[in-house]
């Protein structure tokens, strides 16, 4: 999970080359003669190697200071620790990057393209995961040809396809994004945007959506957590697997299933209406959106799903907070309409007076940042080490606590860009490896 | 002004392919006033290569916008059957690339480096002064002429940090890609990394440094390693040099040289031209002030870098007088002439005149 490009080993002398056993990161060594005082950093014991990883440091220091009053005084010289391997993978062009999320499909890494250095994101899709999923196989099948005529600058791009018949594994290679606007959401006060940055989404999700529309094209399944962000904070729509393409002779939008979050399903769907317009559930969905963004909160509740969507087929919604102001209550109040027929199109909403006018950034907001939970604070690109792996593979293995506290003046425990650590004057190789990455959280000198 | 009209041009050569084979430069005769001018024609689909469209359609926009001594100027273009034509000024002693792989294998004389990476300087103060980011310095977008000026092309991928009417402080894009992603060896680190610290201008500054590194050895820096190799060496800072006595003290031996510097130029491809350009490395000295300037453009951390004007203020531009003529200063460098014998030309021209056009069009921008 946690990309730790370090291990722990400690020892009372220089490194014992042949002891080194290597443990799985799951698996917490204790040493074996005393329950009492593990973690002897001075052990008379010269083959007392004990790996551990950043979460059993951190458990190590609760159990010390419970049991252990004592402090043991180690030279940070004799601290000693391993790169951990970062292996290069290639697919096709590509090369392979850290994790960037996790879905039930599968995993979704960062890639570079080996050619052209840009970033990308690829879906991994595995056969026998995607057959356990109900309608899996077609609804992958579905958004990959969606997305294959979709252009918009709102909309995911899916840039490449590659099949592994030999793994059962499908790679769906698109645009890069550094975050998800949920994952934004749960992290800023109240879980909701300034207006100014909820307006600047909402609109880019309005084009998005004109644009589907206009293609012939519902996705049924608009929400904070489908909505990813660029570098640039470009929203791409992303997600199209319980989308569909509407019949394009057909005057009506008719859809007769849906498959969406329940949350952002409107009355119609929650009632198990057996036919609905297709356009109008995307309209409802991004008013929920638009609720949620904006206030923290979900206009309808329940307990379980059962009595989220009997409230929502009761369809009304709790009032938005006073203090969001009439304009966004009157929109939010128009887009979350009982009857479909009701609710306005893209264009109308386009005209409303709270989408018309950029709200300002009120005293004492400020602007919620892309983050993803998984990636540094400049969202630096994760394959990197992996390329050091490949171009480097003699670099230097081992390296102590005392070089680490070298390179990073004191300052044990940070996290290093990339980018801050190779700004220094010094091209050698050891102070890159030694410091690239995430660092393990040691205070035990 | 300049007719939109083919039948006001006579195309007199060929002067270079280039976008990967998606248009070719003529040079041409402007009959109304018997001025040469080169003509660049694109085969572009637009019905299936709308990208690629808009980029020339960019370009153009850009060009029409920008007027400076240092940037190469656009005249007018038009469309002539299903190709478009753009009429630019000719400089006539062509490209830097095409001037150092013809002539300067060992890189150009510091004083004509001098001289053309000032006339670049000027361009670049002047362009990101107008809120652009060229994002595609190399000596291929370097004309010379014969009456000495220097000009900047290749405006297909400058960038504005005006977006939808606000100034940006950062982009994060990687230019479009060009057909062999060639463009990436002159991209600066902080480009090259696309995270959300993004680039701003000092990533031309970077650029300029690796073009101080091509003029003068002749040779692109990471040119003969694998791209991601030339990423992560960028990005651990790692920067490229000048190669003269004092960077380049002991010549290697033939198999290393090859490895570690771009030979594979054209003519010098033989190991005999390996160790001829060992030779003039090794036993030339090139200025410190020279070496100190390519060393501050290319420095990692883009805060560090000086401005376009910072740099032209540079010890390194000391050593021009007004009396230096840059096309005397290299000498043997051939003008682009017209080529009676260049068929392929004038056949062209032949087809392009007996083609019925009902009505030509000016694009309209």
């Amino acid at each position: 999970m946690d990309p730790r490009m370090c291990r722990q080993i400690s020892s009372s002398e220089s490194l014992p080359d042949a002891e080194i056993v290597e443990f799985e990161e799951s698996n917490i060594i204790v040493p074996q003669e005393s329950d009492d005082n593990f973690l002897l950093e001075g052990s008379p014991e010269p083959q007392s190697v004990t790996w551990l990883d950043d979460d059993q440091i951190d458990e190590l220091d609760i159990n010390l200071d419970q049991n252990n009053l004592f402090f043991h005084r180690v030279d940070s010289a004799d601290i000693i620790y391993r790169n951990k391997k970062k292996k290069c993978k290639m697919v096709g062009k590509y090369v392979m990057g850290d994790v960037l999320g996790e879905g039930s499909y599968g995993k979704v890494k960062e890639m570079l393209d080996s050619e052209s250095l840009c970033r990308r994101a690829v879906k991994i899709l595995k056969k026998r995961k995607l057959r356990r999923i109900p309608n899996g196989e077609q609804n992958v099948q579905k958004e990959i040809q969606l997305l294959r005529i979709l252009r918009h600058k709102n909309v995911i791009e899916l840039v490449d396809v590659m099949y592994n018949d030999e793994k059962q594994k499908m790679y769906l290679v698109m645009e890069f994004c550094v975050g998800v606007l949920q994952d934004m959401l749960e992290s800023s006060p109240g879980k909701k945007f300034p207006q100014r940055q909820a307006h600047d989404y909402f609109t880019q999700l309005l084009d998005g959506l004109e644009y589907l529309h206009g293609q012939g094209v519902v996705h049924k399944d608009i929400k904070p957590g489908n909505l990813l962000l660029t570098l640039d904070q470009t929203l791409k729509i992303t997600d199209f697997g319980v989308a569909e393409a509407l019949d394009m002779f057909s005057p009506e939008d008719t859809c007769y299933t849906g498959q969406g979050s329940p949350a952002f399903q409107p009355p119609e769907i929650a009632n198990g209406a057996e036919r609905f317009s297709g356009t109008k559930v995307d309209i409802w969905s991004s008013g929920v959106t638009l609720y949620n963004m904006t206030t923290g909160r979900y206009p309808f509740e329940g307990d379980n799903v059962f009595r989220l969507l009997e409230a929502i087929g009761r369809g009304e919604p709790a009032p938005p907070p006073r203090c969001v102001g009439p304009a966004l209550r009157a929109l939010l109040a128009d887009m979350l309409r009982r009857d479909p027929a009701l609710r306005p199109d893209v264009h109308r909403i386009r005209t409303h007076a709270w989408v018309q006018a950029i709200p300002p950034l009120e005293a004492g907001e400020r602007l919620v940042n892309p983050r993803s939970r998984r990636s540094d604070e400049h969202h630096n690109s994760t394959v990197i080490p992996y390329l050091v792996e490949r171009h480097y593979a003699s670099a230097q293995e081992y390296f102590t606590e005392r070089d680490l506290r070298h390179e990073l003046g004191d300052n044990g425990s940070r996290t290093m860009s990339t980018a801050e650590l190779s700004d220094g004057e010094s091209q050698c190789k050891r102070r890159w490896n030694s410091s690239c990455g995430r660092l393990p959280s040691c205070r035990l000198t | 002004m300049f007719n939109p009209d083919i039948n006001d041009y006579q195309l007199t050569s060929i002067i270079a392919e280039c976008c990967g084979g998606v248009a070719v430069v003529y040079s041409a005769l402007y009959k109304p006033n018997n001025q040469n001018v080169a003509i660049k024609r694109y085969f572009v689909d637009e019905s299936k290569e709308k990208e690629k469209a808009n980029l020339i359609q960019q370009d153009i926009l850009t060009r029409k916008e920008l007027q400076h001594p240092n940037i190469l100027s656009y005249l007018t273009s038009f469309v002539h059957g299903q190709e478009l034509y753009v009429v630019s000024p000719l400089m006539t002693l062509g490209s830097c690339r095409d001037i150092l792989d013809r002539y300067f294998q060992e890189g150009l004389p510091e004083l004509a480096c001098a001289i053309i990476l000032k006339d670049v300087l000027l361009a670049l103060q002047y362009l990101h002064k107008q809120l652009f980011v060229h994002r595609s310095v190399r000596a291929s977008h370097v004309l010379l002429d014969t009456n000495g000026s220097v000009k900047l092309s290749g405006l297909r991928t400058a960038a504005s940090m005006m977006v939808r009417g606000r100034r940006q402080r950062q982009l994060h894009n990687l230019p479009p890609p060009d057909h062999d992603n060639a463009n990436l060896m002159w991209l600066s680190p902080e480009l090259l990394e696309q995270n959300l610290k993004g680039y701003d201008e000092r990533s031309d500054i970077y650029s300029l440094g690796v073009l101080c590194c091509e003029l003068a050895n002749g040779a692109v820096p990471f040119a003969e390693v694998p791209t991601t190799l030339m990423f992560t060496e960028k990005v651990r800072g790692s920067r490229p040099q000048l190669l003269d006595c004092s960077s380049f003290p002991e010549p290697l031996d033939d198999g290393e040289m090859k490895s570690m510097y771009n030979t594979d130029s054209g003519v010098g491809d033989s190991a005999d031209g390996v160790s001829r350009l060992r030779q003039v490395y090794a036993n030339r000295k090139l200025s410190d002030t020279f070496h100190h300037i390519s060393e501050m453009a290319l420095q990692r951390d883009p805060e560090r870098r000086p401005s376009a004007t910072q740099l032209l203020n540079h010890a390194f531009f000391k050593q021009i007088r007004k009396t230096d003529f840059l096309p005397s200063l290299i000498g043997r460098v051939k003008p682009i002439k017209a080529d009676p014998s260049d068929m392929s030309a004038l056949l062209l021209q032949e087809k392009l005149s007996e083609m019925e056009i009902e009505k030509q069009t000016e694009w309209d921008f």
